[in-house]
């Protein structure tokens, strides 16, 4: 079987065998969200027009959350070595991995996001928008933020590492999705936006896979 | 120099492994310098050192997970790096087993076969009883003991090795280790494992505290000790 699908397969099961982690970004991402309405005053434009935002920024705590995780069990338990070693390609295995981590988290924040949209009174065609945005956007999250976890699978807290490297990368997928929505808001077109985001993806997950597994073999040394 | 028993083998398919003038450094303490191994089929490299006197380092860098820090190693004259036909012939089974604990012990093997391109169940069961660890077949890898943790690893190996199409199999073990935490009925069903994996003109490297005179292992083994390679400064 092909590479990445064996490794995509194994992760699910990974993940669903462990629901306490796979449902702790998601239960983060609404209650962080959930968060402002509660601290900011009650208008109902004001959390109109920075809702989306909001939900973009918690979108990004909440998949970095779960990213200490994705290669660190691999590292403690020596799969992520006998990986290395066997003669399958590393790059392939590990795009798999990313892209089951992303449906597990990612994917799963997209579909709850429109729920969300409902607490800031965002309008319905707008929350369209932000559910492609996020659909088209945590991918490339996903994939960037791996690149920081196979830095960092060597230390023993790489969080906050994790975070420092990361979050600047992560600024322009949140300039490009949540310019997205304030734009659809004034009624304008969001195909450049839409296309930039689309772009930003696919280089990702072109060259994620190369950096991701030289820095393994790298760190591992 | 090599501090092997010299075999007059000149076959070039004979010769698996060569390292050459390898040195590796840890922090600021030189480990071992100038060694130069040799491993030709049917041989077993047993080697031998004080803890800490790099066993494992030179293990991981005989298998191309860390790299020298001056020295070449070579696989059929090629170099690591790369190397697909390399990690197509080894298997390495470390300190760690490379079992995942959320996965029972049989998903675990499963797991290795798909990634060996073969789907046989029976090949499975024959593993793990080969082992005399068939019972915990169902057991995820979390439930078992570290020396059941341990049997499996080898059924693994095991299973690599057995797998393989013709064009790729296992020919070299690398073991770091082989018999922590196994009794003496695993030990020596191991040994026996390796000792026909070397009738079959396969090669292991590993390292073991203990003398392999009174095993199975003697007649195929030659020596290597570090300590008459440490470094200094």
């Amino acid at each position: 079987m092909n590479t990445l699908l064996l490794y995509f397969k194994r992760e699910w099961q990974l993940l669903f065998r462990n629901t306490g982690a796979l449902i702790q970004p998601l239960v983060f991402f609404i209650i962080i969200a959930l968060l402002f309405p509660f601290s900011l005053p009650a208008e109902i434009t004001l959390l109109q027009k920075i809702g989306g935002g909001i939900i973009w920024v918690a979108a990004v705590l909440a998949s970095l959350l779960s990213l200490e995780n994705m290669f660190q069990s691999d590292y403690q338990d020596g799969t992520l070595e006998q990986a290395i070693i066997h003669q399958r390609s590393l790059e392939m295995a590990m795009l798999g991995k990313v892209l089951a981590h992303w449906s597990a988290t990612g994917l799963f924040l997209t579909v709850f996001s429109p729920l969300l949209c409902l607490t800031f009174n965002i309008p319905s065609e707008q929350i369209w928008v932000l559910f492609f945005g996020l659909l088209l956007g945590t991918p490339s999250l996903t994939l960037i933020g791996a690149v920081g976890a196979a830095i960092t699978v060597t230390l023993r807290r790489g969080g906050v590492l994790i975070a420092i490297i990361i979050l600047p990368l992560y600024i322009p997928v949140l300039i490009f999705g949540a310019g997205m929505l304030s734009q659809s808001a004034q009624g304008l077109e969001i195909t450049s936006q839409l296309y930039t985001l689309a772009a930003i993806f696919v280089l990702a997950i072109t060259l994620a896979p190369f950096a991701i597994a030289s820095a393994l073999r790298a760190t591992i040394n | 120099m090599t501090a092997l028993a010299a075999t007059h083998k000149t076959d070039s398919d004979q010769c698996l492994l060569q390292g050459h003038d390898l040195h590796c450094v840890r922090g600021e303490r030189s480990l071992f310098t100038g060694i130069n191994v040799t491993v030709n089929r049917g041989q077993c490299l047993h080697i031998v050192g004080a803890n800490g006197s790099g066993k494992t380092s030179l293990l991981r860098i005989l298998c191309g997970l860390s790299s020298a820090d001056s020295g070449t190693v070579l696989w059929r004259k090629q170099p690591l790096a790369n190397n697909v036909d390399f990690n197509a012939s080894t298997a390495y089974v470390g300190h760690k087993d490379g079992l995942k604990n959320e996965l029972t012990a049989i998903e675990n093997l499963r797991f290795q076969q798909q990634l060996e391109g073969i789907n046989d169940e029976q090949a499975l069961d024959d593993c793990l009883a080969q082992l005399k660890i068939l019972y915990c077949a169902d057991l995820s890898a979390q439930a078992l003991s570290f020396g059941q943790r341990r049997r499996l690893a080898f059924a693994r190996l095991l299973l690599s090795s057995k797998a393989s199409s013709k064009t790729s199999s296992k020919v070299l073990w690398i073991l770091d280790e082989p018999f922590t935490g196994i009794d003496i009925h695993g030990r020596a069903l191991i040994e026996d494992l390796c000792v026909q994996h070397l009738s079959d003109g396969g090669a292991i490297v590993m390292t073991h505290h203990q003398s392999l005179d009174q095993s199975g292992l003697a007649k195929y083994r030659s020596e290597l000790n570090l300590e008459a390679h440490g470094g200094n400064l």
